[in-house]
């Protein structure tokens, strides 16, 4: 009684040691993760019939949140590569911070896929009877992604643990402080891995699995070139949504988490790979509508009605002009405004990239004589959803208060109590 | 012992009264749950579809035409018949789908772990995913068919052109001590209910069939669901399929109203 009593009262003098600002943040948060749990039982028990999707809306909204969370997740990838092999020491502050964003994101890509599927029970077929066929490259490409993430992701697992040995308590052992330590010199071996998985399963789930279906005409492509276009976006969109997790946690921590040549040195080579992948998506689009479509005898203007067809193909466009005209121009880059915007609309046009896929590509009729259909997230599918990005917030806000998740800051240390805690 | 069969179906829309006779026969053979709510088309369970066309949705009598176009799994089998293709096929994580030596598309209930892949890129919206429980209700349990399995909830379902009747036929001629698997010939439940014997079933591999006769004499009325290829000549058609897998299904329509293969069309 008297554990359960002191437990309580941790649990209150850490919850008044935040901010008030941060307090409601927190209420909010766990309020979308009480429903992330109840609506969550409630999928895995009774079935997906809960959600708005159906058998002509086969893919909803966590497809979506998984596209986005591994295109954005991307980052990780794309950061490590930069810092362990190609030597650029100005992230080494956000490295951290990257490892674990990359980390959750998978690992959230993997509990809403759980969800997702009708047979949660039956997800280890996926590595007992995979449709592999008798040649080194798997046939299914979802086969390709399931083996992929799950290899990455244990990467990203092995990568974060010299992280968590940082905390003090288990730093004070020695063994596990030199582990940490060793590990942390031979993470360039597991950036090279995580790149090598990372650059096949970003090309399968983001653009392989979608262009190989060759009776979809909004998804057939009959090159692979697509492939190649979302690895591009996801460096680009992967790289700043990085810098804007940083960007909001020194926002809130009210710190300088990450130097500014840190900011501007990544924000460059997303500004750099948002120009490819701004060309590249052209020349994607550009095909769609004069080679791919034609050959179902179908135009790519009359798949383009319903919710989810040209406004969202122009708003992901505005984002990407305004994502290279921010980032890659020094002087914007290097103002405050202007870098912000562009980090928010590199990461916002390649979530706008995802949703469009899932969303306009679903709706698209499959007859001439039915209408594009429309799709409605229930309650389930939005708290499932939310919650799952609360925790996903939660998380990274108990590695920044007891982990040198920013190990600059911690080196600057403006250790007023109440900022340290948030 | 090789399997020489390759089964087809074609389906005399000019026959047809739109009765629905056909889907009826089909969930009774399949075990079709049936829910509170079937009401929900887009969530219902069922493999025979009847999809209702008109020629003008604001035409009134007698200018108005309507047809019932039954629409089960197609069996696509892509570009090259001898090395079947189909575009739900290759996509399955888990092999829980694959296409037999005898052309039929088959599903393994019990193997699918509910992705939906295989829905997403079937062209037909001819898979049916079990989004509740399948419900037996009372009676309804005394009459399930025993050869085939009850499907959990949360996997995917299809026609497979009753290829469990195959088997049953199969079992009986053995018994007789017939052991030539290509002498065994069998009716899906669809085609044996049809009151107006609008649904022909057989082999496209034996030129001596019904099946391939009927398509043969009924050249002119022929065609399959939307699928422009066949209008276009030999040079393009193989043009095109240099590029791409067209889903090349087995299953053809008659018509002789020229409405009908109008509305194949995407404008």
């Amino acid at each position: 009684m008297d554990l359960i009593k002191k437990f309580i009262n941790f649990l209150k003098t850490e919850f008044n040691s935040y901010s008030k600002n941060v307090r409601i943040a927190l209420y909010i948060l766990f309020f979308l993760t009480a429903g992330f749990l109840i609506f969550g039982i409630q999928i895995l028990f009774w079935g997906l019939g809960y959600t708005d999707m159906s058998n002509v809306y086969p893919f909803g909204q966590w497809i979506i949140g998984d596209l986005g969370l591994v295109g954005l997740g991307g980052g990780a990838f794309t950061t490590g590569f930069l810092l362990y092999i190609f030597r650029n020491d100005k992230l080494e502050p956000l490295i951290n911070s990257t490892v674990l964003i990359g980390f959750m994101c998978y690992l959230f890509t993997l509990v809403f896929l759980v969800f997702d599927i009708g047979q949660p029970l039956r997800a280890w077929f996926g590595y007992t009877y995979p449709n592999w066929g008798p040649g080194l490259m798997p046939i299914s490409m979802l086969t390709e992604v399931v083996w992929c993430l799950t290899l990455y992701f244990m990467i990203l697992c092995v990568e974060l643990v010299p992280v968590v040995l940082k905390h003090k308590v288990l730093e004070a052992i020695p063994v596990l402080k030199y582990i940490g330590h060793y590990l942390h010199r031979l993470m360039w071996i597991f950036a090279a891995g995580g790149t090598f998985l990372s650059f096949f399963h970003q090309g399968s789930l983001g653009g392989g699995m979608w262009d190989i279906m060759y009776g979809k005409a909004s998804w057939f492509r009959a090159h692979h070139i697509y492939f190649f276009v979302v690895i591009i976006g996801a460096t680009a969109g992967g790289t700043a949504f990085m810098t804007l997790c940083a960007y909001i946690a020194g926002k809130v921590m009210k710190k300088e988490v990450v130097p500014k040549e840190t900011f501007h040195s990544i924000a460059k080579v997303s500004g750099v790979m948002i120009t490819v992948y701004f060309l590249a998506r052209v020349i994607d689009v550009g095909l769609m509508a004069s080679k791919w479509t034609p050959l179902f005898d179908r135009s790519f203007t009359g798949m383009m009605g319903g919710y989810y067809g040209y406004w969202m193909l122009a708003v992901e466009f505005i984002l990407l002009i305004a994502a290279i005209s921010m980032l890659l121009v020094k002087k914007n880059r290097e103002k405050e405004k202007t870098f912000l915007i562009g980090i928010c609309s590199a990461a916002g046009a390649l979530f706008l990239n995802k949703m469009f896929v899932v969303l306009n590509g679903s709706s698209v009729p499959n007859f001439p004589w039915k209408s594009f259909a429309a799709y409605n997230p229930t309650i389930q599918e939005w708290f499932i959803f939310l919650g799952g990005l609360s925790v996903m917030v939660l998380i990274y806000m108990w590695f920044a208060k007891y982990t040198p998740l920013f190990p600059h800051a911690a080196g600057h240390g403006h250790d007023d109590k109440e900022h340290a805690a948030e | 012992m090789k399997m020489n069969r390759r089964w087809g179906m074609a389906i005399d829309l000019d026959k047809c009264t739109g009765c629905g006779v056909c889907a009826m026969a089909c969930a009774q053979e399949n075990n079709m749950p049936v829910f509170e709510d079937d009401s929900d088309l887009p969530k219902r369970v069922q493999f025979l579809d009847l999809m209702k066309v008109t020629n003008d949705r604001d035409a009134s009598y007698p200018d108005v035409e309507v047809c019932y176009i039954p629409k089960m799994c197609q069996q696509c089998e892509g570009n090259d018949p001898k090395n079947p293709k189909p575009p739900c096929v290759s996509v399955c994580p888990v092999v829980a789908t694959d296409v037999g030596d005898d052309g039929v598309v088959s599903q393994v209930w019990s193997r699918c772990i509910g992705c939906r892949y295989c829905q997403a890129s079937c062209p037909y919206e001819a898979r049916a995913f079990n989004w509740w429980k399948p419900k037996y209700e009372g009676s309804f349990k005394n009459s399930l068919n025993p050869d085939v399995s009850i499907a959990s909830r949360g996997t995917v379902v299809k026609c497979q052109f009753c290829s469990h009747i195959w088997k049953r036929e199969r079992d009986k001629a053995a018994a007789n001590g017939v052991l030539d698997i290509n002498a065994v010939t069998y009716t899906p439940a669809c085609v044996a209910s049809c009151p107006t014997g609008a649904m022909v079933f057989g082999d496209l591999n034996d030129p001596n069939s019904e099946l391939n006769q009927l398509l043969e004499k009924e050249k002119a009325r022929k065609f399959r669901l939307v699928h422009t290829i066949d209008d276009k000549d030999e040079k393009t058609r193989e043009k095109l399929m240099h590029m791409k897998q067209y889903p090349n299904p087995k299953v053809f329509y008659l018509t002789s109203k020229t409405w009908i293969k109008g509305i194949m069309k995407f404008k």
